[in-house]
């Protein structure tokens, strides 16, 4: 019984349209929150999602039926929103106090997105804080806490996504989760 | 109150540091039931620890919160993003024209023998642009340039046919006439036993063509 994505895949293959089009529909909402978190902006996130379906497209002849293919995908969108963070670290200071989207008063700065809707307008002092302290990680150690925390994914598949032992995950998970421990506990 | 450092003095079986990684094993929800008893039994005896742990408690809340909060995605949003990603997709078209061509391989044959009938019936026309006249008795036919004349008692046995010419009848013919591309003048005193045709389009000529070609297979 081939998984249905699999199978999806297979057809997109032929150059079935329809097919690619339902893939486009199973992974594109867990895709552009990933994107999201990873990135502040909606523009980048969609532009980030546009890019890896496109990858998945064109790239579907050499995909391993043996990986499963949300591992493949969350792959492909991990490591465009990867790349970008680390265009944008080169551009930034490295000042670890301050976001894009932090004003210097401290008062958040209202996203790109001008249709954000009233519950992320009044957010919580709290999640405000929160997010800030996890956009100054790394990027390497972002991603990990955003498939864990957002997608609830295994510490093994997080491995398989970022390609890296589970070892290598967990320190990063554990060393994560001190630091936002350290500074959450002098801002809350 | 118990420190840590106290706590270990007193040989306790675990020390702080294992407590913290036992710690982590169990909010990556990997901690094993043995494990999980010697840490209860840590925390219940040091403070520090116990501290330690609610903060971690804390720090998962609010990771789950801030992470896997909605980020206002609407219905909107997602059909225009869908159809952004599905027009960016290359080799739609020719994607698709290639597989149904694969499909039906026999629409290939077909084409191809189309093609060659269509060949060598255009360059048949090409050739019909000659007088050519047709007939089981042509004895008693004059031709002058592209008149093809039955002249004054005359007469033809049997069937005539003209192409690129024209037809005086002057005599009798004793069967069919047919004209393709070109012109029928008939004199008063002119007799067809059979039917007189005249052939312009080529249309006509094609039916003309396919109905002649059926009838010479028959005979």
């Amino acid at each position: 019984m081939i998984p249905i994505e699999a199978r999806l895949a297979r057809k997109a293959l032929k150059g079935d349209q329809q097919a690619f089009a339902e893939i486009v529909g199973l992974y594109q909402d867990k895709l552009y929150h990933m994107a999201f978190r990873m990135l502040g902006s909606r523009q980048e996130a969609e532009d980030v999602v546009q890019e890896a379906f496109l990858r998945v497209y064109r790239n579907l002849d050499r995909y391993d039926e043996g990986m499963k293919f949300s591992t493949w995908i969350y792959r492909i969108a991990t490591n465009l929103c990867i790349d970008r963070l680390r265009k944008r670290k080169a551009t930034y200071s490295l000042d670890a106090e301050s976001t894009e989207h932090e004003g210097l008063d401290g008062y958040a700065v209202i996203p790109s997105d001008d249709r954000t809707p009233e519950s992320e307008m009044l957010l919580s002092e709290t999640q405000r804080i929160v997010r800030q302290a996890i956009n100054t990680l790394p990027a390497k150690y972002k991603s990990v806490m955003v498939l864990r925390y957002l997608h609830d994914l295994s510490l093994q598949e997080i491995g398989e996504v970022l390609d890296m032992p589970v070892t290598t995950v967990k320190t990063r998970v554990h060393r994560g989760r001190e630091y936002l421990r350290k500074k959450l506990e002098r801002k809350l | 109150m118990q420190t840590c450092v106290e706590l270990r003095r007193k040989g306790l079986a675990m020390n702080c540091a294992q407590a913290s990684r036992l710690m982590h094993e169990y909010f990556d929800g990997d901690l094993a039931h043995e494990d999980a008893s010697e840490l209860k039994a840590h925390l219940g005896g040091c403070p520090e620890c116990r501290e330690r742990f609610n903060d971690y408690e804390r720090t998962e809340g609010f990771l789950h919160m801030a992470l896997a909060a909605p980020v206002g995605r609407t219905e909107a949003d997602r059909a225009a993003l869908t159809d952004r990603i599905l027009k960016s997709v290359p080799g739609r078209r020719s994607r698709r024209l290639a597989r149904w061509l694969r499909q039906y391989p026999g629409v290939t044959v077909a084409a191809m023998l189309g093609l060659v009938l269509l060949a060598s019936f255009i360059a048949s026309w090409e050739q019909d642009q000659e007088l050519v006249v047709r007939g089981s008795d042509l004895s008693q036919i004059v031709i002058e340039g592209n008149k093809v004349v039955v002249p004054e008692g005359a007469r033809v046995d049997g069937d005539l046919i003209i192409e690129n010419g024209e037809a005086v009848v002057v005599g009798e013919i004793r069967g069919n006439l047919t004209v393709i591309d070109g012109s029928v003048n008939m004199a008063s005193t002119a007799k067809v036993i059979g039917e007189a045709r005249e052939i312009n389009q080529a249309l006509d000529w094609i039916w003309y063509k396919l109905r002649s070609t059926v009838i010479d297979l028959a005979s």
